[in-house]
């Protein structure tokens, strides 16, 4: 097997780190806390001179007008200009520098806050894109205050910036009342007018430029960028909620006809069954899958067939050695797990077979009840109700969570469509002629039973699903474990999906609903989904952390009632949705990572092969469980 | 054949020279731009 692509995880963390910081950027620049004043050394300067300094600007319409007063009266001035406006502003901020005033910085939200070394790189990152230069004068000496913020007399505001007969003076271009002070003072006679030094603009990096201009693009664009994040959240909020509605909606529909059909139920058929049961390096399990399909309590003959698909493990032995009535095994070299079902059924005798994993337990039950929707003639397969064994720990209770609020309430979405995608290996059965039909299991995928069921669908044949019929089945019990079976499972999802797209124009329902089901919920709403976690994180970091509490908690308050309402038509406890909130932490964004790796390997090409999980035997604590590994 | 298999491979070397196109360049990117930000003037 090629490794599997891991290259692209580098660029998706960066490129969400990016966007996070471009949004993040943009909130910061919106808004514009109350100025302070932090002076820096006094700057001495001759009797009867004045340095007008400037702050608050640069300002689109008072600014102007004060550079006319200050050209008019031949005054050059200082401005201690603050970095977002310098970007909302940049004429007014190139105007300034091109009439050979002195560029500052005082901020880059507000008055002073250039103490922050964060915003002082901002506001001089803001000059670069501008001008293509920063200052090397930052923050403003002591300086004799106009009043200009508390007075409106042009007279008082005279008399105090004069008050010292020397001085830098402070100022404000971000109101009418600049340019007029500015006017009255160049007429104060016998004063002389200067900068507050002598420096000049120095001339930006390239990169000083370029990060210029993305941070100034940040600021200007990062609500874009934000309402494009919004559509995405919105759009995946309303999958979200369709996928719930629909899931509760037609579930509740497919439990009442199933309960009608109870009330008169057709007439219970027993026909001889073919178990086959295809096994690798399934030795700590297969001594109990097959003791618990031989304990069945089926009135017709059922006969077993394991296939040893060249374990290493003597799988094929610890079948052998229980030594049950009606208990074959076939061993043949590894060829992967199709080969080994197309063994079995090319060796099964009876027209149903039940198809089943070597890890899989059978209550004695099942294989009665999954063989009666074979009473109707058109049903070609049925899926039987797979259920978690392992729920020990935090891993099996979110697996269990998800087999019941997920895959098996899909799957009566799914028969009420009548487009059963997936027939699961843990548990199905299938009609010979159905298989003839589609020429058996394809070793195209790496989702067998997905492929095999697609093409039964398309072949004609209806697909049943059988909520009584249940079979236990061990889980991953590691997070590695679980991100493998995923990945494959995904994988071959997507790869079934491609190679059946021909349904799409065909009559059927698998085309019409069963496709497009699992594009929009198992492809699309996956990859937009993070983008929720994403707002919600910069909802807690950025923005509003109660409003983003609130979203997220009404969100997880939905999940759960849906989750819970799963587990009641299942006939489970509502016991382990304790665990349900902590899913949405750590296993959702695991999911997530599976159908983003598998389109990624879909891209690449790579050749995947089986990946096995590593059993336990931890099926010996299947709930009720009667059979015990020997 | 598996579905989506590129058996030449020269799919897999298109999409591994855009993956290392795109990392690189945002890695340059977050370098060029944290580093001249952190900087201070």
């Amino acid at each position: 097997m090629r490794r599997a692509p891991r290259l692209h995880w580098i660029s998706i963390l960066l490129g969400l780190l990016v966007l996070m910081s471009v949004v993040s950027f943009h909130a910061y620049t919106a808004i514009r806390p109350e100025p302070v004043q932090h002076a820096r050394e006094h700057r001495e300067l001759p009797e009867r001179t004045l340095a007008l300094a400037f702050h608050g600007g640069p300002d689109p319409k008072w600014t102007p007008r004060l550079l006319n007063a200050l050209k008019e009266s031949g005054v050059k001035a200082t401005f201690f200009v603050v970095g977002t406006q310098v970007t909302r502003n940049p004429e007014v901020t190139r105007r300034i520098a091109d009439e050979g005033h002195q560029i500052a910085v005082d901020g880059f939200r507000a008055e002073g806050d250039w103490v922050d070394p964060h915003n002082l790189a901002f506001a001089q990152a803001a000059l670069a894109d501008v001008l293509g230069a920063h200052t090397r004068l930052v923050g403003a000496p002591v300086e004799v205050d106009s009043g200009d913020r508390d007075h409106q007399d042009i007279g008082t505001l005279v008399k105090m910036s004069l008050r010292e007969q020397r001085g830098v003076v402070r100022l404000h271009d971000d109101g009418s009342i600049g340019a007029d002070i500015a006017r009255e003072l160049a007429k104060a006679p016998g004063y002389r007018f200067v900068t507050v030094t002598g420096d000049r603009l120095v001339e930006a990096t390239a990169a000083e430029r370029f990060t210029g201009a993305v941070t100034a693009w940040s600021q200007r664009n990062g609500g874009v960028v934000l309402m494009l994040l919004g559509t995405a959240i919105a759009i995946a909020a309303l999958l979200g909620l369709l996928r719930t509605l629909m899931q509760l909606g037609l579930a509740h529909t497919d439990r009442r006809l199933r309960r009608e059909g109870e009330q008169e139920p057709p007439p219970w058929i027993a026909p001889p069954v073919s178990v086959v049961v295809p096994a690798y390096n399934e030795a700590l399990n297969i001594a109990a899958t097959v003791r618990s399909v031989a304990a069945n309590n089926h009135c017709a003959e059922v006969e077993v067939i394991v296939v040893d698909d060249g374990s290493a493990d003597g799988t094929g032995d610890r079948a052998e050695e229980l030594n049950l009535p009606g208990v074959r095994v076939i061993r043949q070299a590894n060829q992967g797990k199709p080969a080994a079902l197309n063994t079995g059924i090319r060796a099964a005798r009876h027209d149903v077979l039940v198809l089943l994993d070597g890890d899989t337990i059978f209550e004695p039950g099942t294989i009665g009840e999954l063989v009666q929707p074979f009473a109707d003639a058109e049903v070609g397969a049925v899926s039987g109700n797979a259920k978690v064994g392992n729920r020990r720990g935090l891993l099996g209770r979110w697996q269990h969570l998800e087999y019941c609020a997920g895959s098996n309430l899909d799957r009566q979405i799914l028969h009420a469509l009548r487009c059963i995608p997936t027939v699961p290996g843990a548990i199905g059965a299938f009609r010979r002629a159905a298989l003839t039909d589609v020429g058996g299991v394809s070793d195209d995928t790496l989702a067998e039973d997905t492929d095999l069921t697609m093409a039964v669908t398309r072949a004609g044949w209806r697909v049943a699903y059988r909520q009584q019929a249940k079979a236990w089945t061990e889980a991953p019990s590691t997070v590695r474990g679980l991100f493998r079976q995923r990945y494959r499972w995904s994988y071959g999802t997507f790869q079934s999906m491609w190679k059946h797209r021909a349904a799409l124009l065909e009559k059927g329902p698998m085309g019409r609903f069963g496709l497009l089901y699992l594009l929009v919920f198992h492809l699309l709403l996956p990859l937009l989904a993070p983008m929720m976690d994403l707002y919600v994180l910069y909802g807690f970091l950025v923005a509003d952390a109660p409003l983003a509490l609130l979203v997220w908690t009404v969100f997880l308050l939905l999940q759960t009632a849906s989750a819970g309402y799963a587990l009641r038509l299942d006939g489970e406890s509502l016991k382990p949705l304790w665990a349900y909130p902590l899913q949405q932490i750590v296993y959702r964004q695991l999911m997530y990572a599976v159908v983003i790796q598998s389109l990624i390997t879909a891209f690449h090409g790579t050749q995947l092969r089986w990946m096995s999980v590593r059993r336990t035997g931890l099926l010996t604590e299947v709930p009720g469980g009667t059979v015990h590994v020997t | 054949m598996q579905v989506f298999v590129d058996s030449g491979g020269s799919r897999r070397v298109v999409a591994r020279l855009v993956s290392l196109t795109v990392a690189s360049g945002l890695i340059a990117f977050a370098v060029v731009v944290g580093g001249t930000l952190l900087e201070v003037w």
